[in-house]
């Protein structure tokens, strides 16, 4: 088995401010090691190897860089230091209705973000069937996707993600979308994969969901790795450095 | 899970599929928004050129061009508007779909390639019109029409080029959307639409040259109208147009991380 995601030395930076001024010298200039003023370090010198078939849970308070490594790992960003490899492709749930177009289909919407996933037509045309059942949209194919209830979009965007064929599962806090019969249904299609030797990369704040997924822990603080161990661990440690707090 | 997906991530092949079905999306939206949707394409070149045709043999007493003028107008109109309304969307590719590239990870260079595919399908359906026009006028028609092929090749590297600069710069510095809008008006004006390379008076002629449009309007021109075949801009737009795709690669993937830190 070799490893599903290698990460090292990952480090990304942020701007402050939205304002302020760029000058072009800012961007062309040299990628130096220390944060320019008005800049932060949001992740820096985290490092972890993750091996195919694990399920990992990433844990931390809001804002310390939780969402900003899953999409390191999605590759919807990019590091300015170190590095991310990641072993096979990636289904990503994260900002889960983003591909869709309001002005088009949904059977329209299906076949385009499937394809953009990397999914051919003629799989599209197999599993079609089974992810409109899947999103109960059994009625509204022929609906523009602009006038679904948002319940129906998370479902549906759900539905066509979880069904890619690929290694790699991201999961950035959707779970806490939809209703909880959808929601059910959800967790068994996760278990299911993982079941099936996916990897996966999950992000939440439930310690149910945590503990029912996950195997392994990250836990984030202040943009660093702090601590790297069974979920279990990790979970005692950040309840231990959070009590009262929250 | 082999045979399930279209080729690995970051393959060309992978890269051609997700290019072709966002070209396709497009012009999808386009068509199911609009009922008039084909006549579009068209539309916009047609008025345009029957304005300048109006302004230009009916008002003024024009002394540049050839005959017949509306045909002159047309064959560089086209290509002009497949310019014009790609560069005035790569100023809006990444915002317009900011969601999808937050969330799926498409080789972020495609929201540039894509603008100059489908508005360059949209420009090649548009070319029956400069046929029907050059059949019911009488133009001759001559060999260098040869070099229609090779002008649409150069737009496409040109256009490629300025995408990749224009796009990512929009998104970290928005005063360039303005800026692109004024530019692209001047440009009009600037190169050989409405009058030929050869019109250009005296100590004017250096426009033609520093500007890439004018060598690509000529080899689409030479065709129709072979007095309008000048060598020097076609040269220089060549040189030009691979200049600033180079460029245009050096500044995208330094600006890249920058740019998906902003969507």
């Amino acid at each position: 088995m070799g490893s599903a995601i290698e990460v090292e030395g990952l480090g990304v930076r942020f701007r402050r401010g939205r304002r302020g001024p760029r000058s072009i010298k800012d961007l062309f200039g040299g990628a130096a090691r220390r944060a320019r003023p008005g800049e932060f370090w949001a992740l820096r010198d985290v490092s972890f190897t993750v091996e195919q078939g694990e399920a990992i849970g990433v844990v931390g308070r809001n804002g310390q860089g939780k969402s900003t490594l899953l999409k390191l790992v999605a590759g919807v960003l990019l590091p300015d230091e170190g590095r991310v490899s990641v072993n096979g492709g990636v289904a990503p749930l994260i900002e889960l209705t983003g591909g869709f177009v309001g002005d088009l289909t949904v059977r329209e919407n299906v076949r385009l973000t499937a394809g953009l996933h990397g999914m051919s037509k003629a799989e599209i045309g197999r599993r079609y069937d089974e992810i409109i059942a899947f999103a109960e949209l059994e009625d509204f194919q022929e609906t523009p996707y602009k006038h679904l209830s948002n319940g129906m979009k998370v479902r549906l965007a759900f539905s066509v993600v979880s069904q890619l064929d690929e290694p790699i599962l991201l999961v950035d806090e959707v779970l806490a979308v939809g209703d909880k019969a959808f929601r059910e249904k959800c967790y068994r299609r996760i278990d299911a994969l993982l079941a099936d030797d996916r990897t996966l990369f999950f992000v939440s704040h439930n310690e149910r969901d945590l503990r029912r997924f996950c195997t392994r822990g990250l836990y984030l603080d202040g943009g660093g790795l702090v601590l790297d161990g069974p979920i279990g661990e990790i979970l005692d440690r950040y309840n231990a450095d959070h009590t009262g707090q929250d | 899970m082999s045979g399930t997906t279209i080729g690995a991530p970051g393959s060309l092949r992978r890269y051609v599929h997700s290019l072709w079905l966002l070209s396709a999306r497009d012009l999808r939206v386009r068509y199911a928004t609009s009922f008039l949707g084909y006549l579009w394409s068209v539309l916009d070149p047609l008025v345009m050129s029957a304005i300048y045709w109006f302004v230009f043999t009916q008002v003024f007493h024009r002394k540049v061009g050839e005959e017949p003028y509306i045909v002159f107008l047309i064959s560089a109109l086209l290509p002009w508007v497949w310019f014009n309304s790609s560069v005035g969307d790569f100023t809006r590719a990444f915002r317009k779909d900011s969601r999808l590239i937050r969330s799926t990870a498409i080789p972020r260079s495609i929201w540039v390639t894509r603008v100059v595919l489908s508005k360059g399908i949209e420009f090649l359906c548009s070319l029956p019109v400069l046929v029907l026009f050059a059949v019911f006028s009488g133009a001759h028609v001559g060999w260098g029409l040869l070099w229609f092929p090779v002008a649409v090749v150069l737009q496409v590297v040109l256009l490629v080029g300025l995408g990749l600069l224009i796009a990512p710069l929009t998104v970290l510095y928005t005063d360039l959307e303005r800026t692109t809008g004024l530019v692209l008006r001047a440009l009009f004006y600037a190169s050989p639409v409405i009058y030929g390379f050869a019109n250009l008076p005296h100590p004017f002629q250096f426009l033609g040259l520093v500007n890439p449009l004018s060598g690509i309007f000529t080899l689409y021109r030479v065709g129709l109208f072979p007095d309008q075949w000048h060598v020097e801009p076609v040269l220089s737009s060549v040189v030009i147009s691979f200049g600033v795709l180079a460029l245009g690669v050096l500044v995208f993937r330094r600006l890249e991380p920058a740019v998906l830190k902003e969507l």
